[in-house]
């Protein structure tokens, strides 16, 4: 693919590029209920060793329509709560997984239902 | 026109809007936190230094000599004569610090060619440690040049939180602005 060398081209590109980062800059980290959502049937398919496709999750029409699921994937990527896989042998097909940030999310989660449980055990 | 003439001409201009981008938000930055000012040249809020991130992400190169032209610009013109070492000095930390720094966590294109891989908490950390080298690199300058009336440990500090301060004012703002624009952005992060 050739490559534009003018500098002002990619400036531009840039702007756009970095504009898109600040759109996504955080007012809080926090994930809301959709994403949350959204997150969670990702993991669970990761889990069970058979990772979703971008294709797949935007198809997930309990969650919402498929420009609405393409926005939530973005929003927890900018998070850095989900990372895109590509498989060796086919560039086509992206699979969502965790990030690291993801997996200490849960396992704060698995240790908070731990804690409640020996609490209402004792 | 000839390529190489025009890549001469695209990338003067991206120095010169660069120049007065800088020296016009310094010269508003003086104007709107004067109260907040430190000392000669440190201020508590310093809004430049967000265009100093905004610039060279966007620019690269052409942005660091048009900040470095605009620090000259403001130091020669400004009411306080300093040597001209310092001067150059001044110059050179404040347009090739963000520069400088951008180029080492863009090791491995982590940025992508064109910022297409940065993410919020990549332009974030960016933005910390572009902070922080700036105000070593300028106070150790300054303290370099007069042993006397610099007092590296504590003069860091309100650099420090004046550039961070400032470029992430400058980012909120331009988020500000373009949630305002509201013009539709191309995403290119999922394919």
């Amino acid at each position: 693919m050739q490559h534009n060398n003018s500098p002002l081209a990619s400036a531009y590109l840039r702007f756009l590029q970095l504009a898109r980062v600040v759109q996504a800059l955080p007012e809080g980290m926090e994930m809301d209920a959709n994403e949350r959502a959204l997150l969670e049937a990702v993991v669970l398919r990761w889990h069970e060793n058979s990772p979703m496709t971008v294709r797949e999750a935007i198809g997930l029409s309990q969650l919402g329509s498929p420009a609405t699921l393409h926005k939530r994937i973005t929003r927890l990527r900018e998070k850095d709560m989900l990372s895109t896989l590509n498989q060796d042998g086919d560039r086509r097909a992206k699979f969502l997984i965790p990030t690291p940030r993801t997996l200490e999310y849960f396992g704060h989660l698995g240790q908070s239902m731990q804690q409640v449980q020996q609490n209402l055990a004792a | 026109m000839k390529p190489s003439l025009r890549i001469l001409i695209e990338t003067a201009a991206l120095v010169l809007i660069s120049a007065v981008l800088f020296v016009g938000f310094f010269h508003v930055n003086n104007w709107v936190f004067s109260g907040l000012e430190y000392r000669h040249g440190v201020n508590w809020v310093f809004l430049p230094a967000g265009f100093r991130v905004i610039l060279v992400l966007i620019m690269g190169l052409p942005a660091s000599i048009g900040i470095m032209l605009g620090t000259w610009f403001i130091d020669i013109t400004g009411s306080e004569t300093s040597p001209y070492v310092m001067t150059l000095l001044n110059g050179v930390v404040s347009g090739f610090t963000p520069w400088l720094v951008m180029k080492v966590l863009d090791q491995g294109e982590r940025f992508g060619l064109h910022l297409q891989e940065l993410t919020t908490l990549k332009l974030m950390e960016f933005t910390l440690i572009y902070a922080a080298c700036n105000a070593v690199l300028h106070q150790l300058s300054w303290w370099l040049r007069d042993h006397n009336s610099i007092n590296l440990w504590v003069d860091l500090w309100p650099m420090f939180i004046g550039d961070a301060v400032g470029a992430l004012l400058m980012l909120y703002a331009f988020k500000g602005l373009l949630g305002l624009l509201k013009s539709p952005l191309p995403n290119s992060k999922i394919r």
